[in-house]
């Protein structure tokens, strides 16, 4: 069973949180949600819409009917129509617009003359839209009220009143006027407690939990509720947040804090992370672990800031002059999101070199349920694993840049008494002195390859199959923010083979994979099929059937149905 | 009790008559004055000249890139802020590649110090003009003479909040051991720049030049008096070159004002591990 909610109104008047509460509320009652948000660049004016679809079984994308359609303004309605499902509910006001279609169950609330009855505020009119949907969805108030008493009981007990008042009215009409339209679909069941986080949140978790302690960034959307998080969150956890004048500044401090022994990260999206590639370099032959968050949104250049895109994968890739490993992992909802960034941070320490976290708008910006037993249960059991970082060196003298047999030298803890050496970007001995003689030179490029090669033996993760590759008709092949729409939508009939351990790849372990005598799609969210084209490079294999968007908005359910109907 | 060849390394590559020689000697001389052993200190180098001080300096050293020196001494001192912190930078590399950088650093008052050798080229690409020479100056980028006006480091730095700025000369090796010295036991921003000829590229800022052009604050120049001391970064680009401690002012550093090192720097702290305390709020 599934339903979707979907609010619109003008930018500016508090559609975000409203959404967000509801998504919540309804969690609350024991039911999975996903929402996801439209929104232009824009502070006021545009307009702005959140969709929460509610399942009683986990959830990561959205669907294609919406069942409730709340209109705080008619240009909602003439959006996103369309996408009505038969007999869909349409909250609206006739004193505000007409509607004149016949086939939606139409719920008349006049938001405005609520407003001048009880002195209230444009704002508030989410309240009664709020209080309006629960009464339809066969919902109760109390949640709700206690959200606005959470939210307001700062301001005193008269605020909290006030506010629940216009919840109420919108709650009481439904009851009276429309009482033959309540569902009775979302009763209140055993709850188990369940986390609404965004992909951004869930990154923001997986740092704390992985013990992460600078977090350096530059604002840029869709990335910057990290930001927010850590930021707020920084004096309990005790992490400290730099926000830098530019991008280059961010990962150059995030690699001078790695340097001296902390775990450190850096966020942006596409164009701050290409300020960045410079230093990745400088990570990648200094061997300092940085983590690096990229969460996508169109390019290129400013692109759609607040829309999706999976279009730097290649980018992210082969970020950075010159040759050196590096590890690209790209969750595809929030609890791989959670699992993956902690993940990143050992593996970074592991490896001495730069992980970089891919994320797009669609899975940052968009809000999934997690049990809070899921989440309880990784951070408690997940191990920090430093690697090679070294209290006291094993060999005398010390030499930073040892060449061994996995490629991993032993890092020693700057400050350590009667020690020192130099992490150092121009090419060097084993000491960490400079050095130009070929050979030795030879040695340092190839102990750095090894460490690819180490990686791909010990670490490296095959992409997760869903569903049967033997007997599936059709077998779809994606990577990051789009896993949960093929999954849900895909059918009996077809399997999912989808990547998160995205770079680098072993050949030989994912060949056998993509070569079934079957029909192969691959989906993504971008115009030229990069992952494809990864594919291709590391096992010759073409995908040539391919489900690519690049319209700024996420793969839809229709569009995975279409191909298989 | 630690000696100036401690911290040697390798012998410097640097041209002989270099200023080079005078600030790397400085340097390893302060510290040593100062009783610190290469393992207690952290330095950051720049690329140019003066960065290749990596091979000549032993300490918990970091090679960067060029510019961003003053970047990654921030994340330095923010992880371990009870070591001393220290950036090895040229002009073009402080002063061009990476203003920005040092414009802000200077604003957070991190207590670090930034040693910067001044000589108005780039010496290791053969003697390009940097921002920080006179206006005409001839070079290979610039033939005709360069059109733009010099950068003053010391105004620009003591406006956007800088709470040490010093000056020195790299022909007097006592003078800049004492300045680089006082720099490092200030708590706050120190940027020291230090006025040096490069013998192979620079025909006009040469010794004798600096000699001319510079002299001494006496005794009775209060380095607190910031009006005073703005006065006196103004001659900077009158050709005038005062010498010694411009101004320094007592202020909390940005490790200072983060409440959560108050107990421990961050490397040393223990695991957070109360997640229920932060999830609350997504329920």
């Amino acid at each position: 069973m599934k339903f979707t909610w979907k609010i619109g109104g003008e930018a500016g008047f508090g559609i975000m949180t409203t959404g967000l509460i509801f998504s919540k509320i309804v969690t609350r009652h024991g039911y999975y949600i996903h929402d996801f948000i439209e929104y232009p660049s824009l502070i006021r004016g545009g307009h702005n819409a959140y969709e929460v679809t509610i399942s009683d079984q986990s959830i990561g994308a959205p669907k294609e009917k919406i069942d409730l359609l709340v209109c705080l303004n008619q240009e909602t309605f003439s959006l996103h129509k369309k996408r009505l499902a038969e007999n869909a509910l349409v909250i609206y006001d006739s004193l505000d617009f007409s509607i004149s279609e016949k086939n939606y169950q139409l719920v008349d609330i006049h938001f405005q003359k609520i407003l001048d009855d009880f002195k209230g505020q444009q704002i508030m009119k989410n309240t009664i839209a709020l209080g309006a949907s629960l009464a339809l969805i066969g919902a109760d108030l109390q949640e709700l009220h206690q959200i606005l008493e959470s939210q307001f009981g700062r301001k005193g007990k008269e605020v909290v009143e006030f506010n629940q008042k216009f919840a109420s009215a919108g709650f009481d009409q439904v009851r009276e006027k429309y009482a033959s339209l309540i569902k009775t679909i979302f009763e209140k069941k055993t709850v188990q407690p369940a986390l609404v986080i965004t992909g951004n949140d869930a990154f923001s978790l997986g740092s704390v939990v992985a013990d992460c302690r600078f977090y350096c960034a530059y604002p840029m959307t869709p990335s910057s509720g990290v930001l927010t998080d850590l930021a707020a969150w920084q004096n309990k956890v005790g992490l400290v947040v730099r926000h830098a004048e530019d991008e280059i500044s961010v990962i150059n401090t995030a690699i001078g804090a790695s340097f001296t022994g902390v775990r450190s990260a850096v966020g942006t999206s596409g164009g701050g992370f290409a300020l960045m590639v410079e230093a990745v370099s400088l990570a990648g032959i200094t061997e300092i672990p940085v983590v690096i968050f990229v969460a996508q949104r169109p390019g290129p250049a400013t692109g759609m800031p607040t829309w999706t895109e999976q279009a730097d994968l290649l980018f992210s890739v082969f970020s950075g002059h010159g040759e050196f490993p590096k590890i690209v992992l790209a969750p595809g909802d929030v609890e791989e999101m959670l699992k993956l960034s902690a993940e990143a941070y050992n593996l970074a320490d592991i490896y001495q070199t730069p992980v970089i976290v891919l994320s797009d708008m669609f899975l940052s910006e968009s809000h999934q349920s997690l049990l809070k037993s899921n989440f309880d249960d990784f951070a408690n059991s997940y191990q920090v694993k430093r690697g090679k970082l070294v209290n006291k060196p094993s060999t005398n003298p010390y030499l930073r840049y040892q060449v061994t047999a996995d490629g991993i030298s032993e890092r020693l803890l700057p400050g350590t008494k009667n020690y020192f050496y130099q992490s150092n970007s121009y090419e060097h001995l084993e000491d960490g002195h400079s050095t130009e003689v070929a050979s030795e030179v030879k040695k340092q490029v190839e102990k750095r390859a090894q460490k690819e090669i180490t990686y791909l033996k010990n670490d490296f993760q095959l992409p997760k199959v869903y569903g049967d590759l033997e007997k599936a008709e059709t077998i779809f092949v994606s990577w990051g923010g789009v896993k949960n729409i093929i999954l849900e939508n895909m059918g009996q009939n077809s399997a999912l083979i989808h990547f998160t351990y995205v770079y680098p790849l072993d050949s030989e372990k994912i060949k056998p994979l993509l070569t079934k005598n079957k029909r192969y799609i691959l989906v993504e969210n971008n115009a030229t099929g990069q992952l494809g084209k990864l594919l291709m490079m590391t096992t010759g294999i073409e995908i040539k059937e391919k489900l690519l968007k690049y319209d700024g908005r996420s793969i839809s359910c229709e569009e995975i149905v279409r191909l298989i109907s | 009790m630690s000696l100036v060849e401690d911290f040697s390394g390798y012998n410097p590559t640097w041209c002989p008559g270099c200023g080079n020689w005078g600030i790397g000697m400085a340097l390893k001389t302060a510290l040593a004055n100062l009783n610190y052993s290469p393992s207690d200190i952290l330095v950051s180098f720049g690329v140019g000249c003066s960065g290749n001080a990596n091979d000549f300096l032993n300490a918990y050293g970091l090679h960067t890139l060029h510019g961003r020196s003053v970047s990654t001494i921030i994340g330095m001192k923010i992880a371990n802020h009870k070591m001393p912190v220290i950036a090895v930078v040229g002009d073009g590399d402080c002063y061009g590649e990476g203003g920005n950088h040092l414009l802000h650093a200077v604003r957070g008052n991190h207590d670090v110090t930034v040693i910067v050798h001044n000589n108005s080229v780039y010496g290791l690409t053969t003697g390009q003009v940097a921002p920080t020479a006179q206006k005409g100056f001839k070079s290979k980028s610039t033939p005709f003479g360069i059109i733009e006006k010099p950068l003053n480091p010391l105004s620009l730095a003591l406006t956007q909040g800088a709470s040490f700025i010093g000056q020195s000369f790299a022909g007097n090796l006592p003078h800049m051991t004492e300045i680089i010295a006082k720099a490092i036991k200030h708590k706050g921003f120190s940027l020291v720049n230090v006025l040096q000829p490069c013998v192979t590229f620079n025909k006009i800022y040469t010794y004798p030049y600096f000699i001319q052009h510079s002299y001494k604050l006496d005794e009775k120049y209060d380095p607190k008096n910031y009006d005073q001391a703005l006065v006196k970064t103004e001659e900077y680009v009158k050709e005038k070159f005062a010498l010694g401690v411009i101004y320094q002012e007592e202020r909390a550093t940005y490790t200072d004002e983060l409440s959560q090192l108050k107990n421990a720097s961050l490397v040393e702290k223990d695991r957070f591990k109360d997640f229920s305390s932060i999830i609350s709020e997504f329920i």
